[in-house]
């Protein structure tokens, strides 16, 4: 079945690490787009298909007018079967999530919140560039439930220079006791051109070192677990019943349609993307468009699959042309236990993920 | 007036930066030669390389015609590297020749390389005109010039012409002092023929060409030539001049300067200083001067793309067409493949030749650290002639090695003594001579060997003058030395291709200082890597790269997919590049990195 991602490529202010397709704009102009958006669902060739899942992710679309949210999800909802127990997902940011918008929320079939935390350290929110505080994180949770939302996500940023595990344990522990059910933890990445970027080369110490990063992301993935999370994607925790089936369709290569700015999409072999700036997506221009060859789909079968607990398929891998078993370097890393192997499937040993990179390298 | 009265041979040297090939586009323009606007700045430099360097490898002779006292003169220019790796070619352009015009900078004055090249004219016979270069700088120090040009060269320079190339001036009074101070030419345009092959390039329509000096006789098409060292007969299709683009003509006889084409197949058919005469009516001496060049310097080539081993052989092929001192045969290595051993002249050659593989031939290539020539006896008597330190056999089979020595002529102010002769001391210098030139310049004679030349003396000597010392070498005598060699171990594994031949005493010093430049140059693995320097099976020195921490993308989801996948694409490239010693992958830039052990020491 299909998954259905919606951008909403707006802000209140760029944060510091991020390099996504975000800009500030006024209202008039959001409204412009919405409507693109809208015109983009209604002339899709896979309009009438069924859909399991909806995803509205950004930027930060709990910015926007919420009447604008539910105007997209109405289009979705008349131009494709939408099942009725289908994941409904939004993301949000603490400082502009209101029990109002979560009501309007609720009414417009959404039954899962994402909420970006990041960190619940004052300097730390600073310094990532957010601009909420540690309060109104707890604040927005606790309209979340108000507002009946049983199903949400809270995410963390691990990578600050003053960050311990002895703070992400204080933290987690409060989600916990607060009822979360799902929690993503992301390593800092600094990316190219961005603000944080701009820091790091003037004193690469503003980030914690690998070394550091590496131990508290082992000890915060070990006690997550303690608690029944399960640790199903490198970056992602979740209690049971409660994995984001909208992110898996990205793992395990099923398809999925991307409306809006920048959004990309994947079906049978193709992906494609739209256009990233605002001019070239109002003119229905895509990014670009490309048919995957046997070679590509096994490579990301591979990079997908060693992030997830579900691992690789041997067979698929078989159908697409690849005999892994007969590859040295995989042979190489079983007996080194870097990688094992469970039936028709293999794994990556967890003690290596934050080396994953490395390991699929080995496996190309 | 006899025809030979009007042809003058010469050619022009200098220390490198002192303006010779300005000099020599001047001379060209000046005579009309060319066009202005066919010159290419610094035209005699030809190939695009030279251009760059500033400096000339390849010579390209120019005839010129110039109106003197109503009569019409051929002037014949025949150009010189000027550098120390060419120094027999330099010294065969100069036989060729029957005067030298010696170009000093008025800023610099005299330095190793215009006394080295004046001495070779010297030994040639030469006359030689002083022209002092460089007049338009506010600190030309003209007077001061010439009198060091005559105390320290030992030639009268009170009348030296005083120029500027760059601009053009007094180019006129060079001219006429080359009419009035040079010899014309000798020689019997009737008697038995002797040419001197100065130098040779190929033609792909006309094969390999020798450029030529006519002494005696005359040569035209169909003429039978022999070639009197190696004895081969060729029979002459093509004779020329050049203006500066080979023209051909009927007939070259003595006194004259020009080429010669006869269907010769290979360059190294041609060697340079050989004496061409008639198969008919051949002369009974060849010139004098003869000798064989033999490549001082050597490094393995192996191409970066295993595969391409055929495209780097046939690079190497063409290179050698037009290049006959270079030498190259097959190697393997444990570490790099199938690759070849190669023998140059000099490091400027090496890198020369080394750039035109990259830049003409489009391959990328990893060439392994220079050494030199050893003779290593064994303890059976038996001699292996060897450049390659992997190739050493067991220290329990070697008597003794030897190594090749040159004899060095370092200028320098008295300041810089101190610390250039602490230098010397360390690359194992022996103190020759040192004699105070006048009061702002010093010569000091070295004995050094070559082995620790090549490695990073230029650069410290450069350095710890302040750029003021110049410097010049002729090759000596093989020195038994106490030489070992030291092995580098990856993750317990040796790699040949980072195998160097050292002195004993300075064996600890290098090992420990190649493993440290190695752990900054090896990229962090998935485990810990040790890298060892040994001497037999003694570990001198050790340092680890530890593992790698963290590579791992965070975020993966649809917009991320495709980012991932071509960056994946792209380090997979970036992995082909690398080459894999046992388990440990190491990039290709390690293998030339015992050269520059210095570099972040300071």
């Amino acid at each position: 079945m299909l998954g259905i991602y919606v951008h909403i490529p707006f802000c209140e202010k760029k944060c510091n690490y991020c390099n996504f397709a975000s800009f500030v704009e006024n209202n008039d102009f959001i409204k412009r787009y919405v409507q693109a958006v809208c015109k983009e669902i209604e002339n899709s060739d896979y309009r009438g298909e069924e859909v399991d899942s909806i995803y509205i992710g950004g930027g930060t679309p709990s910015l926007i007018d919420a009447k604008h949210i539910d105007e997209i999800l109405r289009c979705i909802y008349k131009n494709f079967r939408v099942d009725d127990d289908a994941e409904v997902s939004i993301e949000c940011n603490p400082n502009s999530l209101t029990y109002e918008k979560l009501l309007i929320y609720r009414q417009a079939n959404i039954n899962r919140i994402s909420l970006g935390a990041q960190s619940l350290d004052e300097e730390e929110l600073k310094f990532l560039g957010r601009i909420h505080t540690p309060l109104q994180v707890f604040e927005a949770i606790a309209n979340i439930k108000k507002a009946g939302f049983e199903n949400f996500s809270v995410d963390f940023i691990l990578g600050c220079h003053s960050a311990s595990f002895k703070k992400f344990k204080r933290w987690l522990g409060q989600m916990i006791d607060l009822d979360v059910k799902h929690i993503s933890v992301y390593m800092l990445q600094v990316e190219e051109g961005t603000a944080l970027d701009r820091l790091y080369q003037k004193d690469p110490s503003v980030v914690l070192d690998d070394k550091k990063t590496v131990a508290i992301y082992q000890k915060i993935s070990k006690f997550l677990k303690k608690n029944r999370f399960i640790h199903y994607e490198i970056s992602n925790f979740a209690v049971d019943g409660f994995k984001s089936r909208h992110n898996m369709k990205y793992w395990s290569g099923e398809s999925y349609l991307g409306f809006g700015l920048s959004a990309h999409s994947y079906s049978g072999r193709e992906r494609w993307a739209n256009a990233n700036n605002f001019q070239d997506y109002f003119a229905g221009q895509l990014a670009f468009k490309e048919v995957l060859s046997n070679r590509e789909l096994i490579e990301e079968h591979i990079m997908l699959g060693l992030r997830c607990e579900q691992g690789v398929k041997i067979d698929y891998l078989k159908t697409l042309g690849l005999d892994i078993a007969k590859d040295e370097n995989y042979q190489k890393l079983l007996k080194k236990r870097i990688l094992f192997q469970i039936n028709d499937r293999f794994f990556l040993n967890e003690k290596y993920i934050p080396l994953c990179n490395r390991i699929i390298l080995e496996l190309l | 007036m006899e025809r030979l009265d009007k042809i003058r041979n010469f050619c022009i040297i200098a220390h490198i930066d002192h303006g010779k090939s300005t000099l020599a586009d001047r001379l060209i323009e000046k005579t009309g030669t060319l066009e202005k606007r066919d010159m290419q700045s610094q035209l005699l430099d030809s190939m695009e390389l030279e251009r760059e360097k500033g400096i000339t490898i390849k010579l390209t002779p120019t005839r010129m015609l110039y109106d003197f006292d109503g009569e019409r003169y051929t002037l014949n220019l025949i150009d010189t590297p000027g550098h120390v790796d060419f120094t027999y070619e330099v010294s065969r352009s100069l036989a060729a020749c029957e005067g030298a015009i010696l170009i000093v900078d008025a800023t610099q004055g005299v330095e190793a390389q215009t006394l080295a090249n004046a001495y070779l004219a010297i030994d040639n016979n030469l006359e030689i005109l002083p022209v002092i270069n460089k007049i338009d700088l506010p600190s030309a120090r003209v007077e001061e010039v010439k009198q060091e040009i005559e105390d320290v060269v030992g030639i009268p320079a009170m009348h030296a012409p005083c120029i500027s190339a760059k601009e053009g001036t007094n180019i006129d009074d060079v001219l006429k002092m080359i009419i009035k101070e040079f010899p014309p030419p000798k020689g019997d345009k009737n008697g038995k023929l002797k040419c001197l092959i100065f130098d040779s390039y190929y033609d792909n329509f006309k094969g390999a060409i020798c450029l030529i000096r006519v002494f005696d006789g005359s040569v035209k098409v169909g003429d039978k030539i022999q070639m009197m060292h190696s004895g081969k007969v060729y029979e002459v299709t093509e004779v020329g001049i050049f203006v500066p683009f080979i023209k051909s003509c009927d007939k070259l006889q003595a006194g004259d300067v020009g080429y010669i084409a006869a269907s010769i197949k290979n360059i190294s058919d041609i060697a340079v200083g050989d004496t061409i005469t008639s198969s008919q009516n051949p002369t009974e001496k060849p010139l004098a001067g003869y000798k064989k060049v033999k490549p001082v310097v050597f490094c393995g080539i192996f191409p970066v793309d295993g595969a391409k081993y055929n495209e780097l052989k046939e690079a190497l092929e063409k290179l050698k067409l037009n290049d006959a001192s270079l030498e190259f045969q097959p190697e393997v290595s444990g570490a790099l493949g199938f690759g070849f051993r190669c023998g140059f002249l000099g490091l400027l050659h090496l890198e020369i030749i080394t750039e035109r593989i990259e830049r003409e031939f489009n391959l990328d290539i990893i060439t392994t650290a220079p050494s030199v020539f050893y003779h290593v006896h064994k303890t059976n008597g038996e001699v292996l002639e060897l450049s390659n330190p992997s190739a050493l056999p067991p220290q329990v089979e070697i008597d003794y090695i030897e190594e090749p020595f040159v004899k060095a002529s370092i200028f320098l102010p008295p300041e810089y003594v101190g610390a250039i002769m602490e230098l010397c001391q360390d690359k194992r210098g022996e103190y020759k001579d040192m004699v105070y030139l006048d009061k702002g310049r010093v010569k000091l004679v070295y004995l050094l060997p070559l082995g620790e030349i090549i490695y990073d003396f230029f650069d410290s000597l450069k350095s710890r003058s302040r750029g003021y010392a110049s410097f010049d070498y002729e090759m000596g005598d093989f020195v038994r030395s106490d030489l070992v060699r030291v092995d580098i171990l990856l993750n317990g594994e040796k790699c040949d291709a980072l195998s160097l031949i050292v002195h004993k005493d300075k064996a600890y010093q290098r090992g420990k200082a190649l493993v440290e430049k190695l752990k900054k140059i090896i990229p962090r693995q998935l485990f810990e890597v040790p890298i060892q320097a040994a001497i037999g099976g003694k570990i001198i020195a050790r340092e680890t790269v530890s593992a790698m921490r963290k590579d791992v993308l965070a975020k993966c989801y649809g917009g991320d997919i495709t980012r991932k996948r071509k960056l994946l694409e792209k380090q997979k490239e970036g992995k082909k590049r690398m080459r894999k010693i046992g388990s440990v992958e190491i990039p290709s830039s390690a293998f030339m990195s015992i050269l520059k052990l210095d570099d972040d020491g300071k």
